[in-house]
């Protein structure tokens, strides 16, 4: 089938010179394979800052070696530095609030959400192989550890890849398995109890299983689709050992007591992502749409648009915008009520509530005359915010903000270099 | 209800492989491949930010997953 009408002169010349590259490096699905140089280094700094709540600076640099062979060798080192407050799942009133956490003692007066203060840091470091199986079949390992003062986490991927039908089409499976241990700062308390209960000193465990399945296609020459499944189960400790849950009197819904959180022990997710890529006469076009559910009852719908306008001399502008939706999950509470008994489990966690955000932002690239290497810079705001009135909770009491919004601005400066 | 809401999801699913899948006899010379081979006509054009943004939303979102595999290990969330 001609897509196109026949090339001419210059531009044949072009495309069959072209075509010479592509029959062995074109699929439906690109591997993320370094420029024409054999090692590529990539660093970035994302500069994170919510208002009045949590700052985070991460660092991050990557190095990738493409061997002659096709494998490609990749090593990635990353930092974590976050400061700041985090809302303690305590429900908003206008009484003053004192929490006491690892770090210290926070009290929150008026009608602010409660919140602690912390301070952590985190390193990871993750290790990649991409290698061609035949001409068809592409295989990709990984492994990653990381470490933060309450966390770690070490874990590995695989994933094969077969090109089909004239590499118009890509399928891939795969599959990830991480060991994680979570182990409190002043232990961790027993769920759902007034005075943190028996405070157990172990390391707590959570092992995370995660499945893929993908397809992907080139439809015609500017286009190319692709649909991704993924199933995770969780196992282990996946309570917020910091967060506690309000009583609030029945009548009036004012405070009374908090209690720690307690969640399920395991958890079930599951997610379809279709994207799309459309090369327009110069600029491109990404979007994606995903569907994610789990069995503790949380919906949400994502969508995701970048546009990319080239500009002369290699720059390019892409504005982003994102939408996200979800519903609260199953043990989701604004509060439990102190005239009902206990509910087998319950958070406040707000992540876990009925919330939506919208992200705005773009990213500009751009070379440095006589220097190597290409800059970006990405600046974006993203404001979230809850739907009171549609989770179980408790509706009467003092009129304050149970769920107040969140503004977040994040700055990622980007810079890479073949050599 | 959730019954039906399986049987249109994976209806939904069906119909999504079958577009993908369908018409493979027709193809796309290498010629006309020219634009695939941009390192922009990706998927993840830039991974080491898309690595950023799924951080940054796992550990403000209760929702995680898409092409990727496992979550990199993390605390936030």
């Amino acid at each position: 089938m001609q897509l196109e009408a026949a090339p001419r002169g210059s531009r044949l010349r072009t495309r069959l010179g072209a075509a010479a590259c592509l029959l062995l490096a074109s699929s439906a699905a690109h591997a993320q394979a370094p420029d024409s140089t054999a090692n590529t280094l990539e660093a970035s700094t994302l500069l994170y800052g919510e208002n009045k709540r949590t700052n985070v600076l991460e660092p991050a640099a990557r190095f990738t070696h493409l061997f002659g062979g096709g494998q490609i060798l990749s090593a990635e080192l990353g930092l974590d530095v976050m400061t700041g407050a985090t809302p303690t799942g305590a429900r908003a009133s206008n009484q003053v609030q004192t929490v006491t956490s690892a770090s210290g003692s926070t009290s929150t007066s008026g009608t602010e959400i409660p919140t602690a203060h912390f301070k952590d840091a985190r390193g990871v470091f993750d290790l990649g192989l991409q290698t061609p199986l035949g001409r068809l079949l592409r295989a990709e390992a990984g492994a990653h550890v990381s470490r933060e003062k309450d966390y770690r986490s070490l874990g590995g991927t695989a994933r094969l890849s077969a090109d089909l039908f004239q590499r118009l089409v890509t399928v891939s499976a795969g599959g990830g398995y991480d060991d994680d241990g979570v182990f409190p700062v002043g232990g961790t308390p027993e769920g759902l109890t007034i005075d943190r209960g028996v405070v157990r000193y172990d390391v707590q465990p959570k092992r995370v299983e995660t499945a893929t399945v993908g397809i992907s296609r080139i439809l015609t020459r500017r286009w190319m689709v692709s649909l991704d499944a993924s199933r995770t189960r969780e196992r282990g400790y996946l309570t917020e050992p910091y967060k506690i849950v309000t009583i609030v009197t029945s009548e009036e819904g004012i405070p009374v007591a908090t209690v720690t959180e307690k969640r399920p022990a395991t958890r079930v997710r599951r997610s379809l992502l279709g994207s799309s890529v459309y090369h327009l006469e110069k600029d491109i076009l990404y979007l994606t749409y995903r569907y994610y559910w789990d069995d503790w009852g949380l919906r949400s719908h994502t969508a995701d648009a970048r546009y990319r306008i080239e500009l002369p001399a290699e720059t390019f502008l892409q504005p982003h915008v994102r939408f996200y939706t979800q519903s609260a999950a199953d043990l989701f509470t604004f509060g439990l009520r102190d005239d009902q008994p206990l509910p087998p489990y319950a958070s406040s966690d707000q992540r876990l509530g009925p919330l939506r955000s919208v992200t705005l932002g773009a990213t500009v690239g751009f070379r440095v005359p006589s220097q190597p290497g290409r800059f970006t810079l990405r600046a974006e705001w993203i404001h979230q915010w809850g739907r009171v009135g549609t989770a179980g909770g408790i509706q009467s009491g003092p009129p304050v903000d149970l769920f107040p919004p969140l503004e977040i601005g994040t700055l990622v400066a980007g810079y890479s270099v073949g050599f | 209800m959730r019954a039906f809401v399986r049987g249109i999801r994976a209806a939904v699913l069906l119909a999504a492989l079958a577009a993908l899948t369908g018409g493979c006899a027709a193809t796309i010379k290498p010629w006309d491949r020219d634009l695939m081979a941009q390192k922009q006509m990706s998927f993840i054009p830039i991974p080491m930010e898309r690595a950023i943004d799924d951080h940054v939303y796992f550990s403000k979102e209760g929702s995680t997953g898409g092409s990727g595999i496992a979550g990199g290990g993390c605390g936030c969330n």
